[in-house]
């Protein structure tokens, strides 16, 4: 039942979550809070390893890390290094956060505010549904993970200036990950709250289910953090390659879930 | 069998517009919703689906919208199998829902330009139709408030304008009067006798008779399966009741009339005897067994019963 897939009828879903969005002020503020949070935090833990360089506890921890640390490298650079590379990993829940608030209230919020079932009697097929809602997910997603790296270099260098003298930010792992990574894990945020939401009445129920595929992502960083995990650029990578792989799965199993038969029978 | 109305005849199958239902069926799982559902309407008629909640009238819309795939039969819909050419079948259709389903968020015209790029419209093009209908319906000036703000039967007309926006040749209108003052209502059926006039086939789902009555050119009546099909007069008289007036006191020929097999129930008051037909063809019978009686006849007409009445009757036979 459904044809060819028409770019203009997916920007027009596009066009409408995207403008329903700038009007939903509640959601707008959820979004803020997460990538605030990801921006002051690990500036004021820079800032904690630059106010006191020299204190013997931080060569305490920095060893704990890695042993074989030699004595003439700055125990407080290396940990800033270190909380820099630990923190990217937690810096990957807010392009996987963001979509799910924004994509749980589209998909459910069709059934919640009685409007799916016009739209589905509209010529828009499947796939440009899916299409126009990730979009309206993605984007805001990405480009707020975009700014909040701005604003994470901007601040991560002010406040290392005085130890390192350098910039610290961006550095290529960064790049690689703002820009290849969080693209992949926003589609990957936005994959599982498009189809819970398929799945589920109301858009709350959504958010509260597909934010729990976070807590992977956390607990990753919290093996980082206890030193059970080496992170780097190979890890990294590998996580990238996982993800990219259930990104395709979740596209292909969207399209099936919002097929109308489904939803018109179960929620129509 | 469901009573099948013969005087206003629907068009033929060969007819491009209009819709065509055959054998139509729709199962969930072991649950039948709708089982050999045939009927016809033809382009510029407002045909009547009527059946109490949950007798399958959403199903069926559903189906003939492409929203759903029926399960057996077929329907074609202006040209369109509704099982296989959906999104062809979306273009020409208008679906006007039990629940108006706006976007509250987003100001009126939001709404309607939303469903014009659905549509792949050029709003520029579009826009003049969607203000003529706000203008119509009394929505002109509002355009740029949010439908949030907007009372019932505001709702309920932007979301008839929503309908229409596209130009649709079908349009199936759940309750379109729900919700609307009589100004409004009056309104809406004006609007709908005119989209009639210009061609399109219009489905109305209400339980309004009163409206459906003034409506309709046709109705089906349908509890899971097709109760009956006809034109409203014709339904109207499938009740098969004569109105008799005669001279003096009707109650003494009530006895002699309830003996007979083919009349099931008699009325008697003042001078007017309703009398019950099983079948239309006895009513002669009827008054020649009132002359047999003695009675002085000074009319017998077939009664023209309540929609609401014969609907009902129906419903009740269909349980029994």
């Amino acid at each position: 039942m459904s044809g060819a897939f028409r770019p203009r009828r997916a920007l027009a879903v596009f066009w409408k979550d995207f403008l329903d969005l700038r009007k939903n002020v509640g959601l707008l503020v959820s979004m803020a809070v997460l990538p605030a949070v990801m921006v002051t935090v690990p500036i004021g833990v820079v800032w904690t390893y630059v106010r006191q360089p020299d204190h013997a506890d931080l060569r305490t921890v920095a060893l704990f890390y890695d042993p074989t640390l030699p004595l003439n490298v700055s125990a407080a650079r290396f940990l800033i290094d270190k909380s820099l590379t630990d923190w990217f990993g937690m810096f990957l829940v807010m392009p996987v956060f963001v979509p799910i608030l924004i994509a749980s209230q589209s998909v459910a919020g069709e059934k919640e505010r009685r409007t799916l079932e016009p739209l589905l009697a509209s010529p828009v097929t499947a796939a440009e549904l899916v299409a126009g809602k990730s979009l309206a997910a993605l984007m805001p997603a990405v480009a707020i993970t975009w700014v909040a790296f701005v604003l994470f270099c901007v601040g991560v260098d002010v406040v290392a200036w005085p130890l390192v003298k350098a910039p610290l930010m961006p550095n290529a792992l960064w790049g690689f990950g703002v820009f290849v990574l969080a693209p992949l894990f926003a589609f990957f945020g936005n994959g599982v709250a498009v189809i819970i939401s398929a799945r589920v009445s109301e858009a709350r129920m959504a958010q509260q289910l597909a934010a729990l595929v976070v807590l992977p992502l956390v607990g990753l960083v919290g093996g980082q953090v206890a030193g059970v995990l080496k992170a780097g650029a190979g890890y990294y990578a590998l996580e990238g390659a996982v993800v990219l792989v259930l990104d395709v799965v979740l596209l292909v199993a969207s399209i099936r879930l919002l097929d109308r038969e489904r939803l018109v029978a179960r929620w129509g | 069998m469901p009573r099948v109305g013969g005087t206003s005849e629907p068009a033929s199958a060969a007819e491009p517009g209009g819709i065509r239902v055959q054998g139509l069926g729709k199962s969930f799982g072991e649950r039948v919703a709708v089982e050999g559902l045939t009927f016809e309407v033809r382009p510029g008629e407002v045909f009547g689906l009527l059946g109490p909640n949950g007798a399958g009238k959403t199903t069926t819309v559903r189906m003939l919208t492409g929203l759903l795939r029926p399960s057996a039969g077929e329907a074609v819909v202006w040209g369109h199998r509704a099982a296989h050419d959906g999104e062809a079948l979306r273009k020409v259709v208008g679906l006007l829902t039990e629940q108006p389903g706006l976007y509250d968020r987003l100001t009126a015209r939001e709404n309607l330009r939303f469903f014009m790029k659905l549509h792949e419209l050029d709003e520029a093009t579009v826009w003049p139709r969607a203000q003529h209908y706000l203008e119509r319906f009394g929505l002109a000036g509002r355009e740029d408030d949010a439908c949030g703000g907007f009372s019932k039967g505001m709702r309920q007309k932007l979301a008839i304008i929503r309908t229409l926006v596209h130009d649709p040749k079908v349009i199936f209108l759940d309750e379109p009067t729900s919700g609307l003052d009589p100004e409004s209502a009056r309104t809406v059926r004006d609007a709908v006798a005119e989209l009639a006039a210009e061609g399109r086939t219009i489905i109305l789902c209400s339980h309004n008779l009163a409206e459906v009555e003034r409506l309709c050119e046709r109705v089906a009546v349908v509890k899971r399966r097709l109760l009956a099909l006809g034109s409203v007069r014709e339904l109207r008289r499938a009740g098969q009741a004569l109105e008799v007036r005669v001279e003096g006191e009707a109650e003494r020929f009530r006895s002699v009339l309830s003996a007979l097999s083919f009349a099931p129930g008699v009325l008697a008051e003042g001078g007017r005897l309703r009398v019950l037909l099983a079948d239309e063809a006895h009513a002669p019978d009827v008054v020649a067994c009132l002359v047999g009686a003695g009675a002085r006849i000074h009319s017998a007409v077939p009664a023209q019963r309540p929609l609401e009445e014969v609907y009902l009757d129906l419903l009740k036979e269909d349980v029994t």
